[in-house]
């Protein structure tokens, strides 16, 4: 016979609760709990331990090269390296869950730049360490080597003001430079990701591209620097029929529109941190508005982007690209056609407005304050993040953090030219690019930013109602997070 | 009861008797000695309790506990990184109620929740009424028809997106071959975005509604459609009229388990669209995994989740007392 309804209820009742208590999950913290830091095996004499643990990113900071060093690292140490790597959400919930707890199961987290605002109070300062001469036996620091922004935006924080960035990003980092301004080191950046265009060399190598182009504008078909010229050279190679198209955007809502628009934004003379270190509001600006008109009138009046454009992320540019569907694209990676494409990639810096400031993301090791082994786990950060470590690494695709690696890798000969070619324009695309505000939910403020983005992209707002929306929506989130925003 | 009566009545005179003499003779040892009495009626009172201690530990354990942290947790500022929280009574539940975002992604979650489930119901039903009598071909096929239910949300999400794709999509190049419009923006434009969102959950999630309704349909007593059909009843009559009345608690069971999980949908947005475009399948699962999971502002989270463990425990008997309204009185 049928169940009784009304046992049903009384088992379902509870159920409900336990179907909004699994969304509730997602709201439990961690409470923190003693702190075991003690010494910490700070020493620069701590007995060698057996093992260090270290948290890494899978795929965003290019866990294979890293990987790759253990055996060397047993080899110089003489003991091992142990390596947890997660993909990118999982990762950030499992590093704010281990400080949360006080947890010292690991020596070295990763950490990239959006968490870095949030987690400054729990990192270890390096400043005393990089001074200590017996801490940098196995490898120097040498932090006057990273590449200037890169560090600076990455590695040096004002813990008691986090939003604040380093008032001379341009300078060679000294730890006296940057305590003496009332900042600290807490971290050594080992990856640095940038937005850097590729484009298809074949394509623009083609006599017959090079004849049809100059006949069609007038002008010889060059690898565009400025966004003029980006415009040209898109509307030139988009054939629709063909299933050709100039370009990609990557105007789905996710980071990766919000990073489009930054670059835009420095392009066109505006802050491409999107928000000041005072939380003022600074991509609402009439330069935002018209970086934002140039987005909308690539995809929807010029039509130079594949279909589905307005929901694609850098997975999907990526795929776009390699699939010999656009003659250029902008992403934060080494690009490799699929097998069916015939033809070459060359890299070269996204062009430039009145200014240029590609977005720029980066990661570094930091120690754990409540490591038991900081000193070993502090020499081990300084060996992997070396000059040397780093070359090596990028055979296997790793995007160095230092100006010597860079000049090591681009002009010598132990790389191909494809390879020295992206190298270079990386290095140049670091030293001037732009990185993110720093807040503690940069997250949900980028997300707003995104929406805005998209709905402009996708035609069904205007760039100047978007931003404005996105604006409010900003200042809203800021103050939700503690903030004070200026002006309202 | 019933049973208890039925033996009262069948076993009166001297067994009755016999029964009663006890009964009274404790009565009266009670009047003479209260307090023994007492600590025996405490002790048949608390077995129920200690037999039941196991699962309610368990049931304290695993919803009360986490249901009583998240209110403590509501009421509370502060982030994960920050201990120093304090209280700020009803202040994150102001924020979220406030916040015009919020508002939206819970008719958008509604919206969904209410087409998803409805679709599911009636092509659930369609499926499970043909494949209810067993036979050796329709258990091949109820095995076939669960295989999507077998797929794990993130992997389906993740090919469907593949799929849909209008440059190099299998959906695409297929509608193209029929000479329907190729190049369909999918995921670009809301109305195609909600079509393939729901669709997909409509794909994964209506074997499980076939499963629920065809476990109903096998284990509905055959007497009143043979009572029916000596009545002239037709097929659509008997589906109507006896069929579909009987299956009722089924019905409330199918759509109370969907409408939970449909509510903690996450996976198929996160991948496929994100929320977007712009903001327009931004459901609410969204917006507490980045206030939780991703800026870590715990009071604000909890806040959010409490609302919708309020709205979903208000939600629940209401969907049984409509959908089992037709069920037999005495069952509800």
């Amino acid at each position: 016979m049928a169940p009784h309804l009304g046992s049903l209820r009384r088992l379902v009742k509870p159920l409900g609760g336990l179907g909004a208590a699994a969304l509730v999950m997602t709201a439990v913290a961690c409470t923190p709990g003693t702190d075991e830091s003690g010494s910490g095996g700070v020493g620069e004499a701590a007995a060698k331990p057996v093992r260090l643990r270290m948290l890494y990113a899978t795929a965003e900071a290019d866990a294979t090269a890293v990987q790759s060093l253990k055996p060397a690292f047993k080899q110089r140490f003489g003991f091992d390296l142990e390596i947890d790597t997660q993909p990118y959400d999982a990762l950030q919930q499992k590093v704010f869950s281990e400080f949360a707890s006080n947890s010292s199961y690991y020596d070295i987290v990763i950490v990239d730049t959006p968490w870095a605002p949030a987690l400054a109070s729990q990192l270890e300062p390096l400043s005393t360490y990089v001074d200590n001469a017996a801490l940098n036996d196995v490898a120097k620091a040498d932090i006057a080597d990273f590449v200037p922004k890169v560090f600076y935006d990455t590695a040096v924080y004002d813990a008691k003001h986090p939003a604040k960035h380093f008032p001379d990003s341009s300078a060679a980092p000294q730890t006296s430079a940057i305590t003496g301004k009332g900042f600290e080191i807490y971290g050594l950046p080992i990856q640095a990701n940038a937005l850097v265009m590729a484009y298809r060399k074949d394509m623009f190598g083609n006599a017959g591209e090079k004849a049809g182009y100059q006949q069609a504008t007038g002008k010889p078909l060059t690898v565009p620097k400025t966004w003029d010229d980006f415009t040209s050279v898109a509307q030139y190679f988009t054939r629709p029929e063909k299933k050709l198209y100039g370009t990609t955007v990557m105007a789905g809502v996710g980071d990766w529109a919000t990073d489009d628009f930054k670059s835009l934004l420095a392009g066109w003379g505006g802050d491409g941190h999107l928000i000041g270190d005072d939380q003022s509001i600074t991509f609402d600006s009439p330069e935002g508005v018209a970086a934002l008109q140039y987005y909308q009138d690539l995809i929807n009046k010029h039509k130079v982007v594949p279909p589905g454009s307005t929901s694609a992320s850098w997975d999907e540019a990526a795929s776009l690209f390699d699939s010999g569907t656009t003659a250029m694209t902008a992403n934060y990676h080494t690009l490799k056609l699929d097998s069916k494409v015939k033809g070459e990639i060359g890299y070269a810096p996204v062009p430039t407005g009145k200014a240029q400031g590609p977005h720029f993301g980066t990661w570094m090791l930091s120690l754990n304050k409540n490591s038991k082994n900081k000193a070993w786990a502090y020499r081990a950060m300084t060996w992997l993040t070396a000059a040397e470590q780093q070359v090596a690494m990028t055979k296997l695709q790793l995007h160095p953090t230092r100006t010597s690696v860079y000049q090591r890798i681009t002009t010598g000969s132990a790389s191909d030219p494809a390879t020295r070619n992206f190298y270079q324009v990386l290095g140049e695309s670091l030293a001037v690019g732009v990185g993110r505000a720093r807040l503690t939910n940069y997250t949900e403020v980028s997300n707003a930013i995104a929406k805005a983005v998209n709905k402009a992209a996708s035609g069904r707002t205007s760039p100047k109602q978007a931003l404005d929306e996105a604006a409010a929506e900003v200042t809203r989130l800021l103050k939700d997070a503690g903030y004070k925003v200026p002006g309202s | 009861m019933t049973r208890g009566m039925t033996m009262t009545s069948t076993q009166r005179g001297g067994v009755a008797v016999r029964d009663l003499e006890p009964r009274a003779a404790a009565t009266a040892a009670a009047r003479r000695a209260p307090g023994r009495a007492r600590r025996r009626r405490v002790s048949g009172g608390a077995t129920p309790w200690v037999l039941m201690s196991p699962a309610l530990a368990v049931l304290l354990l695993m919803t009360v506990a986490p249901a009583a942290y998240l209110i403590w947790a509501s009421l509370r500022s502060g982030t994960l990184l920050n201990p120093a929280s304090s209280f700020v009574g009803l202040h994150n539940y102001r924020e979220v109620l406030t916040d015009p975002n919020v508002l939206h992604s819970l008719l958008i979650t509604a919206a969904f929740v209410v087409v998803a489930v409805s679709v599911e119901l009636v092509l659930g039903l369609l499926i499970a009424v043909p494949l209810a009598s067993q036979s050796r071909s329709n258990n091949l096929a109820a095995t076939l028809m669960l295989l999507p239910f077998a797929v794990t949300p993130a992997v389906s999400a993740m090919i469907f997106k593949e799929l849909l794709n209008p440059n190099y999509g299998w959906v695409d190049h297929y509608m193209g071959v029929l000479g329907l419009p190729s190049q369909v923006e999918w995921l670009s434009n809301p109305g195609t975005a909600w079509v393939a969102l729901v669709g997909l959950d409509v794909w994964q999630w209506t074997p499980f509604v076939a499963l629920i309704l065809m476990a109903g349909l096998q284990s509905l007593p055959h007497e009143p459609l043979e009572a029916a059909a000596i009545d002239g009843a037709s097929t659509w009559q008997s589906f109507r009229h006896v069929t579909l009345p009987m299956l009722a608690p089924f019905l409330a069971i199918a759509v109370t388990l969907r409408t939970i999980q449909a509510v903690k949908t996450f996976d198929a947005f996160k991948i496929r669209t994100g929320g977007g475009p712009g903001d327009s399948t931004e459901i609410i699962n969204l917006g507490v995994y980045r206030i939780a999971l991703q800026s870590f502002r715990i009071g604000a989270a909890s806040a959010l989740a409490m609302v919708l463990l309020i709205l979903l425990s208000l939600l629940v008997p209401v969907l049984l007392r409509a959908v089992g309204r037709n069920a037999n009185p005495e069952e509800i």
